[in-house]
């Protein structure tokens, strides 16, 4: 019986396992010392994981992996342009950017989601090519129609001797906000797992004392456990380990907070109406549940989320490629979601946040490996292309060949 | 059959066209036919006149304020002064002088007040001589351009190569973000132009030449009389500057009027402007014709052709109405987009099996695509040339392709339903991985590797093997149009080979189960079979479209290109009236004419509309995605439940 359930729960986290293998021996040939990779590690999780936990509503809407993120970074890079246009700096800046992103992201996102609603059933490869389609779209703005007819008067933002937008946003320069976020609090490693492990703890004994059905057990395992991983991040070793890692408090807050906000939204009446679409959009219209209407919810949710995500993601790098920060987003995350065992129909948190660390550090290992193993860092570059490609195909072929199995039985009985 | 039936709002509408496009069309005709007449021609050499006269004034006043300086510096002298007086001295015989030239105009002129006759005799001479030369010109340089088209593809491969090792060295920076979708821009056609530095003028320019000096004399004769002040030299120093007032090389009426326009500053008057904007005029013209028809015919026509191919099409003489207005050489276009037809038409071709036998539209076309350039590089490897190196080439392609497309059937075939999204990504996963494959695997041959550091290069040049083979096979000029004949040919054969296995018993029962697979299930036909079939075939013409998109592009594309040649193949194909589920042939022919003649029109008349602009690359993007996203929106779904 144990046996049976371990084989399955292999089955079905073997992407996952995989990718940890992938890693291990990646991290053997790669010659890198753990704290650097810890270094680096850190670095990328506290600007990529916000936009992968972006991806779960519509996945649990039922809309799959939400390849059009692109255009929730889109929003947030216009929202970017504009600030930097108009001089804001610091963190007054950042949240302007934050703010501006709101109402780009819904249009968009609405715009997205009646877009899907013509093609149930094709969403993923509609995201796509929705995003694609965008990626014109934010060319002609950003070319031809900024700078042209909506002038821009910021010399740093524009070509120099001719008209558009310049290929390079550098967010570092006066009046920017690069690290408007990461900079306001940094924490040693042992402090900061003090701060987190605090700051749950309370949240654990608010939802205790909050909550009907009270399970003493589980609450003094948690806090044990959270105990545990204080003293230990005090210790000798890990403290060597995590002595490069120097983590922006107030960023994993806001990922902290994002899944938070992805665990309560379920328990609200749009979280179970997200749910029942995503379970049977026949069975969640006859319960009189405005189908399209939650889907297009779900996207804009999606776009927004994503939109603070990139601007994340391009205040901790300072600047970014306007024609290009945002192609690969959607590849990215999606990919790193998948890793952490997430499917096309299920995702949670604990899948995303998982995914995010392994997909990364493959993303650091690979091309040293490759060029340890191989003499060319181009293999491992390629490798690592391959193997996000390669991971959303096979979670899709997985996935179509398990529905495929399954209507089949439904069609047998 | 159903009564036309056109609402009076249509009517009211292309009515109200129909008379701006006449007034528009007698405006510019009469704009067009003022430029031959007298009066016509009288402002066009006024403007040039006073162009000519305004530079020929400046170097007047000049040459003056030099007599006084001159004048000046000499009396200083004669005193005994130092240098600082020469100066002063100097400085202010010049301020007097100019006070004075300015006075009595000596630097201007007045059209109306001088004998303009023999001066305007004289320019025409000149630019009647200049015409003869350019033309002859160009013809020359047309023949050594023909004569040297050889060397420009050595050439474009060495900087291809210093590219790509340039590229090598960055390699790290470029897989880091994963090339994006630059591989569009890669694809772009690029013009071929021959180096013109070793070009030497002939005699009969030479002839011609000293007739535009001779001209030119004449008219120095002419300008003295006006402007007395004027030295030899000053002439001579101006010369370049009036001949290329006068004419230059290339040009067209609206080119010569801007110039003189803006040379004279003269206010051309209603007429003159008519004139110079008539052939817009009548271009539009004929534009609001059409739109008038559209307008009246708009319901049929949908009905007909779709919106999206209506649009498109509309673009598209939009495009060419915007083309004969820049002067762009609408022959030359033709010719590109025939050539692109022909190298693009297979690969669109391959849709077709796809989306008739159920697995909707195949944007694993990289699968075959990647067995043709394998066929390509064993081609070169093995060093072999001409037809046999083609067909080599394409028959160990497909040979790859059917292997590949079978495995790849069978995986469609346990996923139905969703083949789209997974299609997709196993291709960009499968090119990725042959981008690995493309660095390790043990090719030998020089031309196709990095001079230093492993693997292949990005592009590799097929002039030793089959470059332009089925392009020249046959081709012939007509009307300044060069017609790809062997390459047209060979498309042709491949349709007429798919357009038969449609029509056969397997043909027809694939396209039944593609079309209703319980149905087909139920009068007995194997569905995965067929599938398979239709995968297999769909693959195969990758592989023969890939070969044939080579040898007409001169050069073989590996790692990222292939990535989004199954979108650009798809978005022809749904361009030419296809559907998820149904295509033609004549869909395959109208797609890929209309999304490559928008192409390769797009780009010339973005770059005249906007200088140096990439909106013709936003312009690929936008159609191509726009006609898959709205075919994705009919293929259904759009019920509530």
């Amino acid at each position: 019986m144990d046996k049976n359930k371990l084989r399955e729960a292999a089955r079905n986290n073997i992407v996952t396992i995989m990718f940890i293998i992938l890693c291990a021996v990646c991290m053997i040939f790669s010659g890198y010392t753990p704290s650097y990779v810890l270094y680096e590690l850190f670095g990328r999780l506290s600007r990529n994981m916000f936009i992968v936990l972006s991806l779960i509503i519509p996945i649990i809407a039922g809309m799959g992996i939400n390849f059009a993120l692109p255009i929730g970074a889109m929003a947030a890079q216009i929202s970017c342009l504009l600030v930097l246009e108009w001089g804001v700096p610091g963190i007054a800046g950042f949240a302007l950017a934050v703010l501006l992103t709101i109402p780009f992201g819904t249009l968009f996102g609405w715009l997205i989601g009646k877009l899907l609603n013509k093609m149930k059933g094709q969403e993923m490869i509609g995201s796509m090519i929705i995003a694609f389609f965008a990626t014109g779209l934010y060319q002609l703005l950003f070319l031809f129609i900024f700078d042209n007819i909506i002038p821009i008067n910021n010399p740093d933002l524009t070509i120099k001797g001719s008209k558009g937008i310049a290929n390079t946003m550098d967010l570092s320069k006066a009046g920017g906000i690069a690290s408007a976020l990461d900079g306001l609090w940094r924490l040693p490693f042992h402090q900061a797992v003090l701060v987190f492990a605090a700051v749950i703890a309370v949240i654990l004994l608010v939802g205790y004392v909050k909550s009907h059905k009270k399970n003493p057990k589980k609450l003094g395992i948690q806090i044990g456990v959270l105990a545990v991983a204080a003293v230990v991040a005090q210790t000798g070793p890990v403290k060597e380990l995590f002595s490069m890692v120097n983590v922006p408090m107030v960023t994993f807050g806001c990922v902290a907070v994002l899944c938070l906000f992805n665990v309560v939204i379920m328990r609200t009446k749009l979280g179970q109406q997200f749910r029942a679409v995503g379970q049977n959009r026949t069975v969640a219209n006859a319960a009189g549940i405005n189908v399209n209407h939650v889907r297009i919810v779900a996207i804009v949710f999606s776009t927004v989320l994503a939109g603070w995500g990139q601007l994340i993601f391009v205040q901790n790098m300072g600047a970014f490629q306007t024609y290009g920060a945002h192609e690969q987003v959607g590849l990215y995350a999606g990919a790193a979601i998948l890793v952490g065992g997430a499917s096309v129909i299920r995702a949670t948190n604990t899948q995303a946040l998982i995914g995010c660390i392994l997909f990364h550090l493959m993303f650091i290992l690979a091309p040293a490996a490759g060029k340890n193993l191989f003499g060319d860092a181009a293999i491992g570059e390629y490798f690592r292309v391959f193997i996000c490609y390669g991971v959303i195909a096979v979670a899709l072929v997985m996935h179509a060949w398990s529905e495929n199995a399954r209507k089949k039985k439904a069609s047998v009985q | 059959m159903r009564k036309l039936k056109i609402k009076k709002t249509q009517v009211i509408a292309s009515v109200l066209i129909v008379i701006a496009a006449l007034i528009c069309g007698g405006v510019g005709l009469y704009g067009l036919s003022a430029r031959s007449s007298e009066k016509g021609n009288e402002i066009l050499s006024n403007m040039r006149l006073q162009a000519i006269l305004d530079t020929a004034g400046t170097g007047a006043v000049d040459a003056y304020v030099a007599a006084a300086k001159a004048e000046a510096t000499a009396r200083v002298r004669e005193e005994g002064g130092g240098m600082t007086e020469i100066r002063e001295a100097t400085a202010k015989a010049e301020e007097e002088a100019l006070a004075l030239a300015e006075a009595e105009g000596i630097g201007s002129v007045d059209l109306t007040e001088i004998d303009t006759v023999p001066l305007a005799d004289a320019l025409n001479v000149l630019a009647d001589a200049q015409k003869a030369y350019f033309e002859e010109e160009a013809a020359a340089q047309a023949i050594y351009i023909e004569e040297h088209e050889d060397e420009v593809v050595a050439d474009t491969v060495d900087d291809a190569a210093a590219d790509a090792a340039d590229a090598s060295a960055e390699g790290s920076a470029d897989g880091a973000d994963l090339g994006g979708d630059d591989a569009g821009a890669d694809m772009e056609l690029e013009e071929e132009t021959v180096d013109l530095s070793g070009f030497e003028a002939t005699e009969e320019m030479l002839a011609l030449s000293a007739g535009v000096d001779q001209a030119y004399e004449g008219l120095c004769v002419e300008i003295k009389k006006v402007f007395p002040a004027l030295t030899d030299d000053i002439l001579t120093a101006l010369k370049p500057t009036i001949t290329n007032t006068v004419a230059q090389q290339g040009d067209t009426f609206e080119k010569q009027y801007d110039r003189a326009l803006s040379m004279s500053g003269m206010n051309p008057g209603m007429n003159g402007t008519i004139m110079r904007q008539g052939k817009t005029l009548a271009t539009s013209a004929v534009g609001l014709v059409i739109l008038a028809l559209v307008v009246l015919f708009y319901v049929p026509l949908v009905a007909k052709t779709g919106v999206p191919r209506l649009i498109i099409g509309l673009f598209y003489v939009l495009l060419c109405l915007l083309a004969f207005i820049f002067n762009l050489s609408l022959p030359g276009q033709i010719s590109n987009t025939l050539v692109r037809l022909g190298m693009n038409g297979v690969l669109v071709l391959a849709m077709l099996p796809g989306i008739q036998c159920g697995i909707s539209l195949n944007l694993g076309l990289p699968l075959g695509i990647i067995g043709g350039l394998i066929g390509g590089l064993l081609c070169i490897e093995f060093g072999f040339s001409g037809w046999f190196g083609f067909f080599f080439a394409v028959i160990i392609g497909m040979v790859i392709a059917a292997g590949t497309g079978f495995l790849y059937g069978l995986l469609l075939n346990r996923l139905k339903g969703s083949e789209m999204s997974v299609t997709t990504y196993v291709g960009f996963s499968i090119v990725s991985l042959m981008c690995i494959a493309w660095l390790v695997l043990p090719f030998k041959s020089k031309i196709m590797k990095w001079p230093m550091g492993n693997g292949l290069r990005t592009t590799i040049g097929l002039q030793t093997t089959y470059r332009h083979l089925l392009n020249d096979f046959l081709a012939f000029k007509v009307l300044g149009i060069t017609i790809p004949t062997g390459l047209l040919l060979f498309l042709a054969l491949c349709c007429f080979l798919v357009w038969l296995f449609m029509r056969s018993k397997t043909g027809i029962a694939m396209s039944a189960a593609g079309a209703n697979p319980r149905f087909a299930a139920a009068t007995g036909i194997n569905v995965d079979k067929m599938r398979i079939i239709g995968t297999m075939l769909s693959t195969m013409l990758g592989a023969v479209g890939i070969v044939v998109y080579g040898q007409s592009y001169g050069f073989m594309q590996l790692y990222q290109a292939p990535r989004q040649m199954g979108f650009l193949a798809a978005s022809a194909i749904l361009i030419g009236g296809a559907s998820t589920s149904r295509a033609r042939i004549s869909h395959v022919i109208i797609g890929t004419f209309l999304f490559q003649g928008v192409l390769t029109l797009g780009m010339p008349v973005a770059n005249a509309l906007v200088p140096q602009s990439t909106i013709s690359e936003t312009l690929r993007i936008l159609i191509s995605n726009g006609i898959i996203l709205y075919a994705l929106t009919k293929s259904g779904g759009a019920s509530r439940g």
